[in-house]
C-alpha cells in the first residue's frame, strides 16, 4: 500500500512539470509584455526594469532560473504590484478560496448524497421528482446565470443577504452563503444523480436480496450494504467535482467580490503579470493534482476490487 | 429452445421473401430508424428537439427577421425598459417628465393640496410629541438629538407627499422646463434616421426586450447573441468530437505503444486546470474567435477520445474486421470505413451533449470579458455586461439568461433522449 502511494506521488511530478512548462512558454510567447504601458518609459529605464526582472536574458535561461526558484518555493516578485512578492499575494488570497471551495464541496456532498438516497428509496414520489428537478437545473444552468439571479433576488430585491463582501467584513458569515451555494449547485446535482442511480442499481442486486432474506433490518441493509457500495461512484467523482469548483470559483469570486485567488488570476492574466499568472496556475494545478491523488487513494481503500501493485 | 431456433430459421427464410410468418411485408430497421422510434416515445426529448429547431430557425433567419439592428446605437434610447405597447418616444417623454418634475419638486415648486398639508402637519406634531414627552417639559430645551429626530420625521413625510404629488402631476414647471418638454415632443415626432437607405421614424420603435447601455435593442442582441453562441457550440462540439474520434480510434485500433502514449497525454491533460490555461491564452493573445475555437477544442476532446477508444477496442476483433483484413484493407481504411461508422450512434450522442458544454465554456469566457467582443454579442457576453447594472436594469440580465437557459435545457434533454435511444442499456447515465 505504501509503495502504491509513493509510486502515485512520484507520478504527479511529470504532470506538474508539464503544466509549469506549458504555462511558462505560453506566457512568454504571447505578444506584449507587462511593461508595455500606454506611456513608454525612457529606453534606459525600460532596460533597467527588464534587467531587474531578468527579462533581458534568453528565454531558456529565464526558464531554468524560474524552475530553480520554484524548487526553492519562491514564486518571484510581482511585475505589477511592487509592495509584495507573489508568495505574499497567494498566501493572502488562497485561504479564502480554499475556505469557499471546501464549504461548497461539503455542502454539495452532504446535500447531494442525502438527496440521492431519499430519491432512490422513495423512487417516483414527489420527493424524488423535486430533488431530480433541482439536479437538472443544477446541471443545465451555468453558474454565472445562477449567481447574478440569486444576487438579484436575495440581496437586491428582498435584502435578505448582503450583495457581496467576505466573512471578515461587517456582515460576517452570511456573506459566504450565496457564493458557496452557487458553487455547490453543479456538484450537488451530479452527486445527487450519481448516488441515486448507483443506489437503485445496488438495491436491485442479489446480495441485497440475500440480506433481506436473512431477515436483516432495512436500516441495517441500507447503512451497511447499500450505502457503502453505492458511494463509490461519488468518491470517484470528487476529483472532477473539485476541478469544477476551482474553475467556477474564478467566476463566483468575480460576481460576489470574494477576495480570493480567482480574482487575482483573471486580473493578472489581463495585466500580463507573468510571475503572478504562473504562481496562480501552479497553485491551482497543485490543488487539483493533489485532490485527484487523494481521491484515488481513498477510492483504492474503499474498493476491494482494486489491487495496489 | 428448439422452437426458438425454428422461428429464427423461419424468419431468415421469410426475410429472403420479404414477408414474415403473417405474410406482412418485412421492413429492415436500421440503427437510426430504431433510435428514432425510441426517441419519439420520449416526450421531453421531442420537446427539446422542437425548441432546438425553433432556436436554429431564429438564428439562421436572424438577418431577415423583422428586428432592429443589433449594433445601431441611439444615445436617446439608453436603458429603456421592455414594453409591448409604448414606443421609445413615449418612454423618453415619460422619463424626461419624471426627471424635470423631480428637479422642480426639489426646488419646492409643488402644488400642495389641503390633504398634503394636513398630513404633514399632523406627522410633525406627532413626532414632536413623541420626542419631547420623553425628556423635558413641553417645548423646553430640546436636545440636539431630539431636534434632529423631529426634522427627520418632517423630511420623511414631505418627501413621501412630494413623490405622490409628482406622480399626480401637481408640479409647477417653469417656462423653460415646459419649453424643454415641448422641444422633446417635437423632436420625437419629427426626428428620422437613415437606416439601410430608408428614412425611419426612430422614436416610433418598440423595444420588446428593452435596450442596453448604448441604446441597442436587446431583442436583436439576444437573437444575434444566440446565433453566435449556437454557432460556437455547434462548430466547437463537432471539432472536439472529430479530434477525439481521430485520436481515440487510432489509440484503440493500433494499441501498444501508440495507445499508451495517447492515453497518457489524455490522462495528463485531464489533471490539468485547463480552463485556467484557456483563460491565460485568451487574455494574452487577444480575443479572436478563431483562437477561442482552437483553445476550447484543444482541451475538450479528451472524454470523446476515451469513449471512442473503448468502443473501438470492443469492436476491433469482430468478424467483419477480420474479413476486411484478410482482403488486404489498410489500417486506415479499416478504422475509418468500418470501425468509426459503427460508433456513430455514440458520436451523435456525444456531439449533442458537447454542444451545451461548449456554449457554456464560451459564455464563461465571455462573462469574464475574454470571449466575444463588441459589436458582436453572445449570451455569455450579454449576461456578463448586464451584471453591473442589474439592480436598475434587470431586463438586460434576464432576457439573455432565460434564452440561454431554455436552450441549454432543450439541448440536454435532447442529448439524454438520444443517448437512451441509441444505447438503451446505457450504464453511465449522468
Amino acid at each position: 500500500m505504501t509503495k502504491y502511494i509513493i509510486r502515485r506521488l512520484i507520478g504527479l511530478i511529470p504532470t506538474l512539470f508539464i503544466v509549469v512548462t506549458i504555462s511558462f512558454f505560453l506566457v512568454r510567447i504571447a505578444p506584449g509584455g507587462p511593461f508595455d504601458a500606454e506611456r513608454q518609459p525612457p529606453e534606459q529605464v525600460k532596460k533597467n526594469i527588464e534587467a531587474k526582472f531578468h527579462l533581458d536574458e534568453p528565454i531558456p535561461i529565464q526558464y531554468l532560473r524560474y524552475m530553480g526558484d520554484i524548487l526553492r518555493g519562491d514564486l518571484g516578485p510581482s511585475f505589477r504590484y511592487q509592495d509584495h512578492d507573489v508568495n505574499y499575494y497567494i498566501a493572502n488570497s488562497l485561504p479564502n478560496s480554499l475556505l469557499l471551495g471546501f464549504i461548497s464541496l461539503g455542502m454539495a456532498l452532504i446535500l447531494g448524497i442525502i438527496a440521492g438516497i431519499i430519491s432512490a428509496l422513495k423512487q417516483n414520489t414527489c420527493m424524488d421528482y423535486t430533488s431530480m428537478a433541482i439536479a437538472i437545473i443544477g446541471i443545465t444552468v451555468p453558474l454565472f446565470v445562477i449567481g447574478p439571479v440569486l444576487m438579484y433576488f436575495f440581496a437586491l430585491k428582498w435584502s435578505i443577504l448582503p450583495t457581496s463582501g467576505w466573512i471578515t467584513g461587517r456582515y460576517g458569515w452570511v456573506t459566504i452563503l450565496m457564493p458557496a451555494f452557487t458553487l455547490a449547485l453543479r456538484p450537488f446535482a451530479t452527486i445527487a444523480r450519481l448516488s441515486r442511480a448507483s443506489m437503485l442499481e445496488m438495491l436491485r442486486s442479489d446480495f441485497i436480496r440475500t440480506a433481506q432474506a436473512k431477515g436483516l433490518k432495512d436500516s441495517v441493509i441500507i447503512r451497511k450494504h447499500v450505502l457503502k457500495g453505492s458511494l463509490l461512484p461519488v468518491v470517484s467523482y470528487l476529483g472532477p467535482a473539485f476541478a469544477s469548483i476551482v474553475t467556477g470559483s474564478v467566476v463566483v469570486e468575480q460576481i460576489f467580490r470574494v477576495p480570493g485567488l480567482g480574482r487575482f488570476f483573471v486580473q493578472s492574466a489581463i495585466n500580463r503579470d507573468y510571475t503572478l499568472i504562473m504562481g496562480t496556475v501552479i497553485v491551482y494545478s497543485v490543488i487539483l493534482i493533489l485532490m485527484n491523488f487523494f481521491v484515488d487513494i481513498i477510492y483504492s481503500f474503499l474498493d476491494p476490487r482494486i489491487t495496489y501493485k | 429452445m428448439s422452437s426458438n431456433a425454428l422461428n429464427q430459421e423461419n424468419q431468415i427464410e421469410n426475410n429472403a421473401q420479404g414477408t414474415n410468418e403473417f405474410d406482412q411485408p418485412l421492413k429492415g430497421t436500421s440503427l437510426y430508424k430504431d433510435a428514432w422510434r425510441r426517441l419519439k416515445k420520449n416526450k421531453m426529448a421531442i420537446a427539446g428537439l422542437i425548441v432546438v429547431i425553433i432556436y436554429s430557425m431564429l438564428s439562421i433567419l436572424a438577418p431577415i427577421l423583422p428586428i432592429y439592428s443589433y449594433k445601431d446605437q441611439f444615445m436617446d434610447h439608453i436603458h429603456l425598459p421592455p414594453s409591448f405597447t409604448t414606443t421609445a418616444g413615449e418612454q423618453m417623454l415619460e422619463r424626461k417628465m419624471v426627471e424635470i418634475s423631480i428637479l422642480a419638486a426639489k426646488d419646492g415648486r409643488v402644488e400642495w393640496t389641503e390633504e398634503d398639508l394636513l398630513l404633514i402637519d399632523t406627522a410633525i406634531e406627532e413626532a414632536r410629541e413623541k420626542f419631547t414627552s420623553a425628556s423635558s417639559e413641553e417645548g423646553e430645551n430640546l436636545t440636539r438629538k431630539e431636534k434632529d429626530a423631529i426634522a427627520d420625521a418632517e423630511r420623511t413625510i414631505t418627501r413621501e407627499r412630494r413623490d405622490i404629488a409628482i406622480e399626480e402631476g401637481r408640479v409647477i414647471l417653469s417656462e423653460e422646463e415646459k419649453q424643454q418638454i415641448e422641444d422633446l415632443k417635437l423632436r420625437i415626432a419629427s426626428q428620422t434616421e437613415i437606416i439601410d437607405g430608408k428614412e425611419i421614424m426612430i422614436h416610433e420603435r418598440k423595444y420588446l426586450f428593452g435596450t442596453d447601455y448604448l441604446g441597442r435593442d436587446m431583442l436583436a442582441r439576444t437573437i444575434w447573441g444566440g446565433q453566435m453562441s449556437i454557432a460556437i457550440g455547434l462548430i466547437g462540439g463537432i471539432t472536439s468530437v472529430l479530434i477525439g474520434l481521430f485520436f481515440g480510434a487510432i489509440a484503440g485500433y493500433v494499441g501498444g505503444k501508440t495507445d499508451y502514449i495517447i492515453m497518457r497525454v489524455v490522462d495528463i491533460m485531464y489533471s490539468m486546470p485547463y480552463m485556467m490555461l484557456v483563460i491565460i491564452l485568451m487574455a494574452l493573445f487577444g480575443r479572436s474567435i478563431v483562437l477561442m475555437f482552437v483553445a476550447l477544442s484543444l482541451v475538450s476532446w479528451l472524454t470523446v477520445a476515451r469513449v471512442v477508444r473503448g468502443q473501438i477496442i470492443s469492436l476491433k476483433n469482430s468478424e467483419y474486421v477480420e474479413a476486411a483484413k484478410s482482403m488486404g484493407a489498410s489500417s486506415g481504411r479499416i478504422i475509418f470505413r468500418h470501425l468509426v461508422p459503427n460508433t456513430f450512434g455514440i458520436i451523435i450522442v456525444y456531439t449533442t451533449l458537447r454542444v451545451p458544454v461548449f456554449i457554456q465554456m464560451e459564455a464563461f469566457l465571455s462573462f469574464l470579458g475574454l470571449g466575444i467582443s463588441a459589436p458582436y454579442a453572445s449570451w455569455g457576453s450579454l449576461i456578463g455586461d448586464a451584471v453591473e447594472g442589474m439592480n436598475a436594469y434587470p431586463w438586460r440580465l434576464f432576457f439573455p439568461a432565460i434564452a440561454m437557459t431554455i436552450f441549454l435545457f432543450a439541448m440536454n434533454f435532447l442529448g439524454d433522449g438520444l443517448r437512451d435511444a441509441f444505447d438503451p442499456q446505457s450504464k453511465n447515465k449522468l
